[in-house]
């Protein structure tokens, strides 16, 4: 049984500089986001107990190649990318129909891994449009996943407790950060990772019909605006007196 | 002409200082008050393929390149040079067996130093000096050993188990030649760790050598080839010299601009005071001019299977960046104000290590004598 990944390339945000608001996004090296990386370290783990590969699963324009090999160093054993210049842009169900199509490339597939959203954009919407365009069912907020012969076994973070689910696979399931630390590559992993295996497709070999225009504008996404209150306080007492004034301190 | 990182050393790059923040960062404390690495980060750069990145596979080696050594020791260095230096001289050491050593030797020491289970050292200066002419060490020939007297000074990582390159004169030639001796062998010992005043984590001793005995195959290389094997050690040295005060300037600019941005003074960050915008644009500069001097260093070497060939820009390298990072610690402290001196900042800690970098790995005094040289003789 093997285990994909899908993972998203994204502009490395310690390199972004914001003008008027807006991020900079000239000559920002492409890289793959931080939850990604977590998405992967677990299913390198889960990889042992299902004597599979884990197949690390993209889209994107010509740097896709490149940039998966950060994937492929830190455990990923073989990749599908599906390389168009015009999906640098593309809007979430574009993405999530040309993944689908790519995933339905790969054999004997059992478990579908995703982060749960987007470092970039963290709009969360790919990982459905996917589930629900294989037909399998999909579990969210996962932050520790087992594998029992024909289930998985999913232990969910929700606000207050977590959840433990039983799942029939083959499942798409999105993980939290906390689910594994991302492991440091090894230099010979990094050296080692252009040679492994790479089947790349264009929009055209997957025989999915892309739509001319976007179903989804993004209008903006700029961080909310704070002010702050300027209150000065001169003890912790004080402090606390005013949080729970304002009832700050319930939850 | 490209001025751009590949993707693998980009993730190189990464890589060490992930490592750097991640494992080194929270142990500072212990190597500053312990003079010594702690186990678990020795481990860690085993992992990681640290102690061997720009040796050839062929021997254990990364494979990795000169190019991205740079790039690890900057990052490494960034967050300790003192860890750094480990790395740099086992590198260096095996840098000498591989060009040098016969295939025996090779295949004796190299795999265990490339691993990181043992760790070479290398020595060259002697009480007196630097200087090769002023070697005494002697290596004396009997029958089919040597038999190596002498004292070599201020020497890094002999107090680890490992292979030890070690420069004497040859008693049939009188040249200088490497010879390759195994640390606390018989007649092998060390003086206590110098009390040094920076660069924690990598103590300096001096090692004494009486009567140990080496097969003759320790020698490296050729007898008449002396000064070829020291042309090329002197140039490799200094490779991992650069890289790692090229790291020192690194951590007193993220130190400043940290700094800076969140010091207020009169109402309002330093940064907006144009005379520390200055200290900072001036601080830019001199990083960005030094870090192309040190990456074009490791191009070079690359480049060049005759390490020998880079000695000139090896040493003008080395130079550069080793002064530039005394000038950059200097500013870093004067941008921090008083607290640039209390020992809970880390730019106290830059400015003492920085000021190691002209002193060592030959003198910048004496380098600018052996640059004359160089140049003055292309001229004719």
């Amino acid at each position: 049984m093997n285990i994909v990944v899908a993972v998203k390339q994204i502009p490395d945000l310690q390199q972004i500089r914001i003008r008027d608001r807006r991020p900079v996004l000239d000559y920002v090296p492409c890289v793959l986001g931080d939850i990604d990386k977590s998405a992967l370290e677990a299913a390198v783990e889960l990889k042992e107990s299902v004597q599979g590969r884990v197949i690390v699963v993209s889209a994107g324009n010509g740097e896709i190649e490149d940039t998966v090999k950060e994937a492929l160093a830190a455990g990923g054993d073989e990749a599908v990318l599906v390389e168009d210049d015009t999906l640098a842009d593309a809007d979430s169900s574009v993405v999530a129909k040309v993944l689908a199509a790519a995933i339905r490339k790969i054999d004997d597939v059992g478990v579908i891994l995703f982060g749960e959203g987007s470092a970039d954009n963290y709009s969360g919407r790919v990982v459905s449009a996917v589930a629900a365009d294989l037909g399998y069912p999909q579990v969210g907020y996962a932050k520790q996943i087992e594998v029992d012969g024909p289930l998985a076994r999913v232990t969910r973070s929700l606000e207050d407790s977590d959840e433990i689910i039983e799942v029939p696979l083959p499942a798409v399931i999105s993980v939290v950060s906390e689910i594994k630390e991302p492991r440091i590559p090894s230099v010979t992993s990094i050296l080692k990772a252009r040679k492994k295996p790479k089947a790349i497709y264009r929009l055209d070999d997957l025989g999915i019909e892309i739509p001319s225009g976007k179903n989804i504008t993004t209008i903006s996404n700029l961080a909310p605006v704070s002010e702050r209150k300027g209150i000065v306080v001169k003890s912790v007492d004080e402090l606390v007196k005013i949080l729970k004034s304002e009832r700050r301190l319930e939850r | 002409m490209e001025f751009k990182l590949t993707k693998e050393q980009e993730l190189i790059q990464k890589t060490a200082r992930d490592f750097a923040d991640r494992s080194i960062e929270p142990a500072i404390d212990h190597i500053m008050k312990e003079h010594a690495i702690p186990q678990e980060i020795l481990d860690g750069m085993k992992e990681l393929d640290l102690f061997c990145l720009p040796i050839s596979e062929a021997y254990g080696g990364a494979g990795a390149g000169y190019q991205s050594y740079v790039l690890a020791l900057e990052q490494i260095a960034s967050v300790s040079p003192g860890v750094a230096i480990v790395i740099s001289v086992n590198c260096f050491g095996l840098a000498a067996l591989e060009m040098f050593g016969s295939e025996e030797v090779k295949k004796r020491y190299m795999p265990g130093a490339c691993t990181g289970k043992n760790i070479m050292s290398i020595a060259m200066t002697e009480p007196e000096g630097a200087d090769p002419r002023l070697v005494k060490t002697t290596a004396v020939r009997e029958g089919d050993e040597y038999v190596l007297n002498g004292t070599k000074r201020f020497i890094t990582a002999c107090g680890y188990e490992g292979p030890l390159v070690i420069f004497a004169r040859e008693s049939d030639t009188g040249q200088i030649c490497g010879f390759v001796v195994e640390k606390f062998c018989e007649g092998y010992s060390i003086s206590e760790p110098w009390d040094k005043m920076g660069l924690p984590g990598t103590p300096m001793y001096d090692v004494y050598l009486k009567d140990v005995r080496i097969p003759v195959g320790n020698m490296l290389g050729e007898l008449n080839q002396g000064f070829r094997i020291l042309k090329n050690s002197i140039a490799l040295g200094k490779i991992g010299i650069s890289s790692i005060f090229l790291g020192t300037i690194l951590a007193a600019y993220e130190e400043c601009m940290k700094y800076a941005g969140e010091r207020i003074y009169l109402g309002k960050p330093l940064t907006q005071f144009q005379y520390v915008q200055g200290d900072i644009v001036d601080i830019a500069m001199k990083y960005e001019a030094a870090r192309w001097l040190a990456y074009r260093l490791g191009y070079l070497a690359d480049m060049n299977e005759d390490k020998g060939n880079i000695i000139k820009d090896s040493a003008l390298t080395k130079m550069f960046v080793t002064n530039t990072a005394v000038e950059v610690a200097r500013s870093a402290i004067n941008i921090h104000g008083s607290y640039g001196l209390m020992e809970n900042y880390k730019v106290s800690r830059i400015w003492r290590d920085s000021i190691f970098g002209p002193q060592t790995e030959g003198t910048n005094a004496l380098l600018r004598s052996v640059v004359a040289m160089d140049i003055l003789k292309r001229s004719k």
